[in-house]
């Protein structure tokens, strides 16, 4: 019961600061909720779908991730592996690396 | 005046100026002063400073900008005469002292009012066929960078945009940020020959890099002492034959030497990031741009 005392309080407080603070505020007319543009219109609404171009970033993701998420059970088997176990993180870093170098080619780590 | 709004009226009154034909170089040199701040938004400001001749196609224009400063705010007309910085430091004062300000001069609808049709009030049928307060969504258009259809943005900025020269109104297609399609529907306001002056130049460029500290150092007559600034302008923006690119232009500029003519400078902007649009047209002098908008208008 006390609990629920509180959250209604609380509740009523938040609801009663909201309110008062709407209220002395100035309330916005529609030319200052349009969007600015220094005085222009615009035809369509500022929504808009546009594409982030994430593929090069996945691709240079999956080579570095790939890579941590192999080195940690095989730091493990370095141990009692030796040699045999360095070769063939050898082998997998090459073929990442194939990747990562693809990457470069195509422009992943210059900013656009 | 309550201990607060005598603590507020200390501080830099935020002004937005609105400059007119040849009023270029002295809003400039003004606003170099500690006791202003310019506003980059209307919202951001509580004073408008009006100066130099407005051309009566761009009322309706000024009018909005007005209306966009918020309650209570006031608006000041400045010819070139003395004491205009006491003039806007005793508006603000005023305002912080509780006066009322000036009213709106547009009416207070919404350009484009509810339509209450749809599923959702959007005032259409489908997801993207609706217009929405009477205005429609973007539609999708090929992408000047790999084809995608990806949505257009089309609106009308100026004449009294801050990254923008005064008096220019582009209308541009955006996708994302960058800039798709772009035609100059009236080119910017004539300026005195003092406009053209290296110093301000370079330090529109500082302003648009955001530094308006240096900028202002260097309309004060002193180094900017920008340690960077040139290299925070991509190499190759606004390439011109016989004039450089804009960190060329820029480095001139400090050096004390005017670029020269403009042309071509509004082909080079299609591909650009709004950013960079609007740097790569600070990098001209006012009178070389306004040639070269006339050519294009």
């Amino acid at each position: 019961m006390a609990t629920l005392l509180v959250i209604a309080f609380w509740t009523a407080a938040s609801v009663a600061l909201a309110l008062a603070l709407s209220r002395l505020q100035n309330r916005t007319s529609a030319p200052q909720a349009a969007p600015f543009l220094g005085g222009g219109t615009p035809d369509t609404h500022a929504w808009q779908r546009y594409h982030f171009r994430a593929y090069t970033m996945t691709l240079l993701f999956i080579a570095f991730e790939m890579e941590m998420m192999f080195m940690y059970p095989w730091a493990v088997v370095f141990v009692s592996e030796g040699l045999k176990a360095m070769a063939e993180m050898g082998m997998f870093l090459t073929i990442l690396a194939v990747g990562i170098l693809y990457g470069w080619r195509e422009g992943v780590f210059r900013w656009e | 005046m309550s201990w607060l709004a005598r603590l507020a009226a200390g501080a830099p009154a935020p002004v937005y100026p609105v400059i007119g034909e040849g009023a270029q170089p002295r809003v400039e040199r003004l606003f170099a002063s500690a006791a202003l701040e310019r506003a980059q938004s209307p919202r951001a400001a509580a004073l408008l400073l009006v100066s130099g001749n407005i051309p009566e196609a761009h009322r309706e224009a000024l009018d909005r900008v007005h209306d966009q400063v918020p309650r209570p705010r006031l608006g000041l007309h400045w010819e070139g005469d003395d004491g205009i910085e006491e003039r806007l430091l005793d508006a603000w004062r005023t305002l912080c002292a509780g006066a009322t300000g000036d009213a709106d001069r547009l009416p207070d609808e919404p350009p484009n009012p509810w339509e209450g049709e749809g599923d959702f009030g959007q005032g259409g049928e489908g997801m993207m066929g609706g217009v929405p307060y009477g205005r429609p969504m973007a539609m999708t258009g090929e992408d000047v960078r790999d084809g995608l259809e990806l949505d257009r943005y089309t609106a009308r900025v100026g004449p009294f945009a801050p990254m923008l020269p005064p008096g220019l109104v582009l209308e541009v297609t955006l996708q994302g940020d960058v800039i798709v399609a772009c035609d100059v529907l009236s080119p910017p306001y004539p300026q005195p020959e003092d406009a053209d002056d290296p110093a301000l130049c370079a330090a529109r460029m500082l302003r648009l890099l955001g530094l308006p500290g240096p900028a202002d150092r260097l309309i004060r007559g002193g180094a900017a002492h920008a340690i960077g600034a040139r290299r925070a302008i991509p190499r190759g923006l606004g390439r011109l034959e016989n004039a450089g690119d804009a960190r060329m232009r820029f480095a001139d500029a400090l050096r004390g030497r005017n670029g020269g003519a403009a042309d071509g400078i509004f082909d080079t902007l299609i591909g650009l990031e709004w950013s960079e649009a609007a740097l790569a047209l600070a990098s001209v002098t006012p009178s070389a741009l306004r040639q070269a908008a006339l050519e294009v208008a």
